[in-house]
């Protein structure tokens, strides 16, 4: 036993062990989320139940299982649920019934033992719509023009969907295309006439001119949106008519619906391709019913833009500030306490930096920004209200500290030698630096980059007082001059997953969806990592042999 | 004793101790080192003769590395180090403050210890002092290139692999590219710090006749603590200890009939 301690064996077992915990605690979570958020998008059977409600009478339920649980019968008693008292528990399954207008609630739980029969007929369709969430139930009739006719197969019905859909696009492009260019035109008009007017320098010749050019975009304006009611009246033309569980016929319009499938009736093959293209769509579309359908793009892009344009910011300024704190700065107390204090800097909870970034750079440079650029717009703010620029900044602070210190840990591994070779040779410090040094210290430079990108992208609540939104109408990078718009406003992934997880009026629709945003958010998060672990990679294959 | 078969036969016509100006490439005059309060060189007074090898030979921490330092004055970078005295290059001290560091390194080149590529090509590595000058015709370097790499007699062996990476090359190798990217700038004064301690025997061998054969073009200083290779390599010879300079005379007299008692105990090897 005593050797058996001396040999270190239970000193390899323990360490062992702890690094098995880590990875079955890593794997275990990517794990949960990536099932939980994947299995989402799969196209789930639709059941139809038929339930012995508490007086006697019957009703028919349509929709898909969420969840089962078990639950003591004690319970349901104290709940004043009637039930065998003689079982000793119950199944009772949650069931998303959606059909959100003609119901209380679009989810609800059935009790085992109240179940009398369950099916999964092939003929009932899920329609994805615009607003109101799902709807299930069994199509019945089209109303073509006006003139309704019965259902002979499900490609009719498709077509005219088809249709629907393409023109509702259409008028989306429109509304997000032309006419925001128009407005966002006859905006900075009314900005640029303002701005005349505050110097006192507007004249009629001026105002003639704009006005001559915004009653142009006015009337191209008039044209947009008439086109736009024409696209939308045409998608409006067809309904299709459903009968819904409650055994009544419920007519949908068709300009409402997105899509219609028949998980009962579908192969295993057409369910995977389903399942991507349901993934396809959570990534690529914009969010609608308060975040809790459609899809999570302008987040994913939103996350991505902020966590770059930190980047840029954050490289430079700590690259050159480690620079001099261990190059330059004389080697004394107070270089040691200012180092103290950016490595300090790495542990003030995140919150107190949004604190900051809200009084230092909303307010008081965004505020004097505004000010001084832009008194037209006033009293509505430009750069003095929270925007990804200051995200992007009051990030750069917060992960400031972690590129320094690991700049500064890259410049202090570069042997001597190098730096007197290049000394000897009538190089002066600052050519050293530049043309050895820092090259050298590169793949350091990066580790700390992507530590302070691994943070930044997972940080939510700062962000949640310097720019984040819960619904943004516009991204900060659209086709209209300059581009790319910092002082905008954006989504977050990290943010909504809270908000959806935790801000919805509909809990249970919300979940899954928790799960899918949380699994994409590890994976732009490792997408980001890997990218740039791969350029530190190909620096260090560059400097591979420096031991010498 | 020492074999010295191989410097016997040159003649040497310079008395160090006694230099005309104009077969001086240096002199170090009075000069006094300290390293915070403590002092390593005691006034140190010599003169370095014009194209000829010197060498500084000594027992270890007897501050012949130190002495070589002071003269591209590589010592600045040691916060604490502090010095007094002159050490005149073409009639100017270079410590004077209107003294450029760079301009100063660039006359007085410097080859040290460990080889110290830089982590850029073989190529990127002779032209890198040139670079530094502004210099980026591309004729001009390739010319420069070959003619320092030859001049450190490594040229057969890397003309084929001049974009590789230099830390592909032996340790030997290292050391004669870092000497050509030394003389690539043409300097005066060429400072070699034990140029061959990290080196086996026969890259030893072959750095030690392309110093003989520097001393054409250029002024030579050489620290060692291979009694033999000072023997082998130099013209004249400078024995230090505990920081005074204790003997300096041509080679043959220095190894042959040492005038201090001190540099004959060292030399037969009683200590150091």
């Amino acid at each position: 036993m005593k050797n058996w301690f001396r040999s270190g064996s239970p000193w390899i077992w323990m360490t062992g062990g702890a690094v098995s915990i880590s990875l079955i605690a890593v794997l275990g979570l990517l794990m949960l989320i990536a099932w939980r958020g994947l299995t989402y998008f799969w196209p789930s059977a639709i059941h139809e139940f038929n339930v012995q409600l508490e007086d006697g009478s019957s009703r028919t339920i349509i929709g898909e299982i969420y969840d089962r649980e078990v639950v003591p019968i004690q319970r349901l008693l104290e709940a004043g649920v009637k039930i065998d008292p003689t079982l000793e528990t119950v199944e009772r399954i949650l069931v998303k019934t959606g059909n959100r207008e003609y119901v209380d609630l679009d989810f609800s739980w059935l009790l085992g033992p109240a179940i009398t029969e369950q099916s999964t007929p092939a003929a009932v369709a899920v329609f994805e719509r615009f607003n109101n969430g799902n709807f299930y139930g069994y199509p019945v009739a089209i109303e073509e023009d006006g003139v309704k006719k019965t259902l002979t197969s499900a490609a009719q019905l498709d077509a005219l969907i088809d249709r629907a859909v393409a023109l509702n696009d259409k008028a989306q492009d429109l509304q997000k295309g032309d006419i925001s260019s128009v407005n966002y035109e006859l905006e900075r008009i009314r900005l640029k006439l303002r701005s005349y007017e505050l110097k006192d320098e507007l004249t009629s010749e001026i105002e003639a001119k704009y006005s001559k050019i915004s009653a142009g975009l006015r009337a191209e304006y008039q044209i947009d949106e008439a086109q736009l009611f024409s696209y939308r009246d045409q998608a409006n033309r067809d309904a299709v008519i459903v009968k819904d569980m409650r055994g009544e016929e419920v007519r949908i319009p068709l300009s409402n619906v997105l899509d219609v499938t028949y998980p009962n009736d579908m192969s295993i093959v057409s369910k995977i391709g389903h399942w991507f293209g349901n993934m396809g769509s959570f990534i690529t579309s914009d969010p609608r019913e308060a975040n809790t359908e459609g899809g999570v793009f302008p987040a994913i892009f939103g996350t991505i833009f902020m966590v770059m344009l930190m980047a840029v910011i954050v490289t430079p300024l700590g690259v050159v500030a480690a620079i001099y704190l261990h190059e330059y700065a004389p080697k004394n107390g107070l270089t040691k306490m200012i180092r103290i204090a950016v490595i300090n800097l790495a542990g003030v909870p995140s919150i107190v930096y949004g604190v900051f970034g809200l009084g230092f750079f909303v307010y008081m440079l965004g505020g004097s920004i505004d000010e001084l650029f832009y008194p037209e717009s006033s009293p509505s703010p430009v750069f003095g209200s929270p925007g990804v620029l200051w995200s992007a900044l009051t990030l750069a602070i917060l992960t400031l500290p972690v590129v320094i210190v690991s700049t500064e840990e890259g410049l202090s591994r570069i042997p001597t030698s190098l730096r007197q070779g290049s000394l000897a040779l009538g190089a002066t410090k600052f050519e050293t630096l530049w043309r050895i040094i820092v090259p050298m210290a590169s793949p350091a430079i990066m580790t700390g980059l992507i530590l302070a990108v691994a943070r930044a992208a997972g940080e939510v609540a700062p962000l949640m007082l310097v720019g984040v939104v819960k619904l943004a109408p516009t991204l900060p990078v659209d086709m209209n001059f300059p581009y790319i718009h910092v002082e905008r406003k954006f989504m977050h992934l990290g943010f909504h997953i809270y908000d959806v997880g935790f801000q919805s009026p509909n809990v249970e629709a919300a979940r899954p969806l928790v799960y899918a945003t949380s699994f994409l958010l590890v994976t732009v998060i490792i997408g980001l990592n890997l990218t740039a672990i791969g350029v530190r990679n190909h620096l260090r294959e560059k400097f591979k042999n420096l031991e010498l | 004793m020492i074999d010295m078969s191989s410097n016997l036969t040159d003649a040497v016509s310079l008395d160090v101790n006694n230099l005309s100006a104009a077969d001086t490439a240096l002199e170090i005059k009075n000069l006094d080192l300290f390293y915070g309060d403590k002092q390593a060189l005691f006034d140190v007074s010599m003169k370095i003769p014009k194209k000829q090898v010197t060498a500084f030979i000594g027992p270890s921490g007897c501050g012949k590395s130190t002495l070589l330092r002071c003269i591209n004055r590589m010592n600045d970078l040691v916060d604490i180090c502090h010095i007094k005295g002159d050490i005149n290059l073409h009639d100017k001290n270079i410590y004077d403050r209107d003294v450029d560091v760079a301009t100063l390194r660039r006359n007085v080149g410097m080859v040290f210890q460990r080889p110290n590529p830089f982590p850029k090509s073989i190529y990127e590595n002779v032209v890198y002092g040139l670079r530094l000058q502004g210099i980026n015709d591309k004729r001009r370097l390739d010319e420069a290139a070959e003619s320092s790499l030859r001049g450190a007699a490594i040229w057969d062996e890397v003309k084929d692999r001049l974009h590789e990476n230099a830390f592909g090359l032996s340790g030997g190798q290292q050391q004669r590219l870092v000497i050509a990217r030394a003389i690539a700038i043409e300097p005066e004064i060429l400072l070699l710090d034990e140029p061959t301690s990290a080196l086996d025997p026969i890259s030893t061998l072959v750095i030690e006749e392309l110093i003989t054969k520097l001393k054409e073009k250029f002024t030579v200083v050489i620290v060692t603590h291979n009694m033999q290779q000072a023997a082998r390599v130099s013209d004249h010879t400078a024995f230090m200890y505990m920081g005074k300079l204790v003997e300096y005379s041509d080679t043959n007299t220095l190894f042959t009939t040492p005038a201090k008692k001190q540099t004959e105990d060292y030399i037969t090897g009683k200590y150091g």
